[in-house]
């Protein structure tokens, strides 16, 4: 298996170099039958760089502990589902998966243009084989998946004792990469616009779906993240700010900044290089993000050390820099703005506001993730930035961006007049100051807490009153009745309805954010057996605890009922694993969902005999519950907006650079 | 950001982009050395982030006087103050029975005990988040017969910074931290560390 | 922006544009006001002083890095170093020492490295600073391109009659769309 495996992955390297070097010779010398070869090499590239995927996971499941990750990271033991996710729960492995996701991509962007291919195409294609060439090199020079042991050990040690805990992490890890990704597509496409000067904006027309896709699937990986870590860790929260989630946040952050200004350029020819920037930028820090966590420079879950995979994402990282952003710097004279504003009252503006904001929280986020290292760096000093900092930073923000996202929707293209501006805007701003006086009264003193209730409230009531004013203006003028006139509203203009369902679900997960966050209660008890204690409304009993032999592991389960009132609302089964290889127990919360509230709970020890005391923590999280709603709603709310709508784009187009010259000419 | 043309120059069909266009040119060296400025810029500090081990935390205490504590032995025999042993070379070993590689320094422990003891050192031991039953059926294994002590509530443990075991460190006879091993210590640098902080003989 | 307010024939304001106006942003100020009365009042007031002996603990926990975890704070974090640590600020607090004085003991254990947030003095001011100047400065930096870019627009349409609804001017914006439909190649709007 292991050879299988190291020989698909050469092959694959040399495909990928081979479509690498007939991409770029096709698109100098313009040989089309050229390109259309380096366009089919991709589902080769597939082919054998899945069949590496599946040489690894057969060694995996036929349990081959010759292969040192199968050996480190899988046991006999290993429940089969769990063994399946051993192919990507440590580095090695985790790179397969990554190069079998860049695989696909290039593969689909193949697919997607085998009939018609744009101007730029052969040297994005150019620019994906080099990526993938490099994630190659990785897998078979220092990380090496494939490395095999002088003498097999007679069984593994079994994953992490974390990663083996939860089902989330089958979903977790793919869904990130899909977004991480995923934006390598329309980073190629803005470097192929770059490198061949057709510098129209096109590849803004060709990437937006494709960038939406990967932000779909961040929002998913991210929020799938915080579900795992609030299901598996029972610290009792769902986000730390742990640089590995920092990482995963920043280009989120930079994508949405990203499909909001090149509506800008779409319409009015402004921002390219803004737009470009902004593209390398959000691929940049996927490496970045990457390297940092990879190259064990920041103390994380998934930091290894390797001599030489970090020097060579660095080199990765720099050619990125400065081949993105060097290019953009280049070609920046030619890059001239076609329009211009038609008033500052309009949504170009709000949507720039919207930039500045969420490139503002990009740069906080980062600076505070690599903040010990810099200080390092200079004074030799060793500091943490962790939570207190980021919340602090990010939150005035976050409020500005949500105004910014109530202000956006009401405000029309190109220019509002006063009047007009002002009577879209009363009733959300009636309706966010109502709640923030109603909470004021109500004697809340938490003044962000109350500042984010009031502005999701205007975003939700802006929002929301758009949708409905859209429809109603649909339905009267095609005197159609309501729910069709909905559903032939959206359909005409997926698009729009679909930005507004994203910011809906943003202003319910705010919500849910500032409820779990400001208002959760919590107390840490020791219980003897068949003891008591009421929390937060709640009597909890300790009634005793059990022991599972599992085949992997021991679990000691704290057996507690729940009542409230008298009334037996169930119980609570929080437990400990004891797993052979690691030194600490590792907890499994236990947790009874609630729409409004959840009751959490986590043992974190033992002592006497057959558990005759436990030390709980019981968490009360309200509103965790529409953290998952809201964030459900914003890819669904992605998924309306990337769905073709009536006016399809058309593909065909006149020489762009012809058209271009034109336009520079008599434009100004 | 996206830079503008000024209006009145482009808007005239005679003077179109002459000059901004010169400009632009000039403005391009600017944005690639600001761009190149950057990269080596990250790169030096991404190097010197290589360079190092993000998980050893490095001790606040080294040079400084070490926190003073009063145990008792985790026979329960007695107490032992570290105020009292001022003049010595005192060196405190934190381990727990659960811990892997304190069974690998133990006899590294054991052989500067055995030849320093009588030279102006003590070593002493403390279990560190461990049930006193199993700490005595380690000791029981390795053997050993220097002090140990435990640390209820790892008070002392956090007053010592430790935040993982084992843990070394070696105090000099002025009362101050000398070093801090984080990790499993070898011999040699035990050694090192205790004869550089013992008085010469013949002083 | 074409859209005509429903009934705006019928309605009496609707002959006095100008009245109606000063009405509908009297409330708007009215809402405006209210918000920033409400949030100064919630501000006056000042955070919840944390009263029982376990919010305290937790306010001083929350500023403190957990040494054995994952980038947790102490209040957060169940391992058993962050128990014993929770318990000896519980009894520090309950002998009488300042917050500060607690997490200074702490500092001296383990460094900087064991407080949450960066001080907000020499190196580390850079932190807190460094956001602020960028985020003003970019909104500044944004506020006056809008600024600029929509003056440009006035005096384009300045040039072309003063006297004439902007949407009958053809800005340059229109032109390059117009364009873009003749050749063909209009592309989805919405």
């Amino acid at each position: 298996m292991d050879r299988l495996g190291t020989f698909a992955l050469m092959l694959g390297l040399v495909l990928a170099v081979y479509g690498l070097v007939a991409s770029v010779i096709g698109a100098r010398r313009d040989r089309p039958l050229l390109v259309e070869s380096a366009r089919t090499t991709a589902f080769s590239l597939l082919a054998v760089v899945a069949a590496a995927n599946g040489a690894m996971l057969a060694a995996i499941l036929s349990n081959d502990f010759s292969i040192r990750y199968v050996a480190e990271n899988s046991s006999r033991a290993t429940p089969t589902f769990f063994k399946v996710l051993s192919l990507w729960s440590a580095d090695e492995g985790s790179l397969l998966l990554w190069n079998l996701v860049l695989a696909g991509y290039i593969a689909a962007v193949a697919f997607r243009f085998r009939r018609r291919k744009p101007e730029t195409f052969p040297w994005a294609m150019a620019v994906m084989y080099m990526v993938s060439a490099f994630y190659l090199v990785l897998v078979l020079g220092p990380t090496r998946p494939f490395a095999t042991l002088v003498s097999a050990p007679v069984d593994g040690r079994g994953p992490l004792p974390l990663l083996q805990n939860h089902p989330l992490m089958a979903a977790h890890p793919p869904f990130l990469y899909l977004g991480f990704i995923g934006l390598t597509v329309p980073f190629a496409f803005a470097m192929a616009a770059l490198i061949s000067g057709t510098l129209s904006d096109r590849w803004i027309r060709i990437t937006r779906r494709w960038t939406l896709a990967a932000w779909i699937f961040l929002t998913v990986g991210l929020l799938l993240g915080a579900l795992w870590s609030y299901g598996v860790l029972g610290w009792g929260g769902y986000w730390a700010w742990d640089p590995v989630e920092n990482i995963a946040l920043l280009p989120w952050l930079m994508a949405t900044a990203f499909l909001h200004s090149v509506m800008i350029q779409e319409r009015r020819g402004m921002l390219k290089v803004w737009n470009l920037s902004l593209i390398v930028g959000a691929f940049a820090l996927t490496t970045f993000g990457t390297f940092l966590t990879r190259g064990s420079i920041l103390s994380s879950v998934h930091a290894f050390a390797q001599s030489l995979v970090g020097p060579m994402y660095l080199g990765f990282l720099v050619v990125i820099l400065i081949g993105g952003f060097g290019g953009i710097a280049a070609q920046a004279w030619r890059l001239r703005s076609q329009g211009r504003f038609d008033s500052a009252l309009s949504r170009e503006s709000a949507f720039l506001g919207n930039n500045i904001l969420l490139l503002g929280l990009t740069f906080v986020v980062l600076l505070g993730t690599i903040f010990p290292l810099v200080v390092e760096a200079l004074t030799d000093r060793q500091s943490t930035v962790g939570g207190p900092y980021f919340k602090q930073t990010t939150v005035p923000l976050f409020l500005l961006l949500l105004f910014l996202m109530g202000i956006g929707p009401v405000l029309p293209w190109r220019a509002a007049t006063p009047e007009q501006a002002r009577r879209r805007i009363t009733v959300p701003v009636a309706a966010g100051a109502a709640t923030m006086v109603l909470l004021a009264a109500m004697g809340m003193r938490n003044l962000a807490a109350v500042a984010g209730f009031g502005m999701a409230a205007f975003v939700l009531v802006a929002n929301g009153g758009e949708v409905v004013r859209g429809m109603r203006a649909f339905a009267r003028a095609r005197r159609r009745r309501v729910l069709r006139s909905i559903l032939e509203a959206v359909a005409r203009n997926p698009r729009m309805y679909g930005g507004y369902l994203v910011h809906l679900g943003v202003a319910v997960a705010i919500i849910a954010i500032i409820s779990s966050t400001s208002f959760a209660r919590q107390t840490e008890v020791t219980l003897a057996l068949g003891q008591e204690t009421s929390f937060a409304g709640y009597t909890l009993r300790y009634e005793g605890q059990h022991v599972l032999q599992q085949p992997q592991r021991q679990v000691l389960v704290a057996d507690v009922t729940v009542s409230r009132d008298g009334r037996p609302l169930g119980r609570v089964r929080p437990s400990l694993n004891l797993y052979p290889g690691a030194s600490e127990p590792i907890g499994t919360p236990s947790i009874k969902y609630g729409v409004l509230k959840d009751l959490y709970s986590s043992v974190l020890g033992f002592e006497g005999d057959a558990g005759g005391r436990a030390t709980f923590r019981f968490f009360l999280n309200p509103g965790v519950m529409w953290l998952w709603v809201g964030g459900g709603t914003m890819a669904l709310g992605g998924l309306l907006a990337a769905w073709p709508g009536r006016r399809r784009v058309l593909l065909p187009e006149p020489p762009i650079r012809q058209r271009q010259l034109v336009g520079v000419k008599e434009g100004r | 950001m996206n830079g503008t043309s000024p209006g009145s120059m482009a808007r005239h069909p005679s003077g179109l982009d002459a000059a901004p266009g010169r400009r632009r040119r000039r403005n391009r060296w600017v944005a690639l050395g600001a761009v190149l400025g950057g990269v080596a810029l990250l790169t030096l500090l991404l190097s010197f982030g290589l360079s190092r081990d993000p998980t050893v935390i490095r001790s606040a205490l080294i040079g400084r006087p070490a926190p003073d504590f009063a145990l008792r032995n985790l026979d329960g025999s007695g107490t032992v103050r570290l105020s009292d042993l001022r003049g010595q070379v005192v060196v405190i070993n934190f381990w727990a029975s659960w811990c892997a590689d304190c069974r690998i320094e133990h006899s590294n422990l054991a052989g500067a005990w055995q030849r320093y003891r009588d030279r102006g050192m003590v070593l002493l031991g403390v279990a560190f988040q461990d049930r006193p039953s199993a700490s005595r059926a380690y000791l029981a294994e390795l053997g050993g017969d220097w002090p140990q002590l435990s640390d209820p509530s790892s008070r002392t443990a956090l007053a010592y910074g430790v935040y993982g075991v084992p843990e070394t460190f070696v105090i000099g006879p002025d009362g101050r931290v000398a070093f801090k091993q984080i990790g499993a210590v070898s011999y040699d640098r035990l050694s090192e560390q205790i004869t550089s902080l013992l008085p010469e003989p013949s002083s | 922006m074409r859209e005509i307010g429903r009934g705006e024939v019928g309605h009496p304001d609707a002959k006095r544009p100008g009245r109606r106006f000063a009405v509908g942003s009297l409330v708007l100020a009215f809402a405006l006001l209210a918000a920033g009365g409400a949030l100064g009042f919630v501000a006056a007031r000042g955070p919840m002083t944390p009263a029982n002996m376990s919010d305290r603990v937790r306010a001083v926990a929350v500023t403190l890095r957990c040494p054995v975890c994952q980038n947790l704070t102490v209040a957060d974090s169940p391992s058993r170093l962050a128990q014993e640590m929770r318990a000896t600020i519980a009894r520090d607090l309950a002998a009488g020492r300042t917050p500060a004085e607690i997490r200074q003991g702490f500092v001296r254990a383990y460094g900087q490295w064991i407080l949450e947030s960066p001080p907000k003095r020499g190196i580390d001011l850079a932190a807190w600073i460094a956001p602020v100047l960028l985020v003003l400065g970019g909104l500044a930096a944004a506020a006056w391109a809008v600024w600029r870019w929509s003056a440009q627009g006035l005096t384009g349409r300045a040039s072309v009659g003063a006297g004439e609804e902007p949407d009958q001017v053809l800005t340059s914006a229109d032109r390059s769309l117009l364009e873009r439909a003749l050749a063909g190649t209009k592309e989805e709007t919405e």
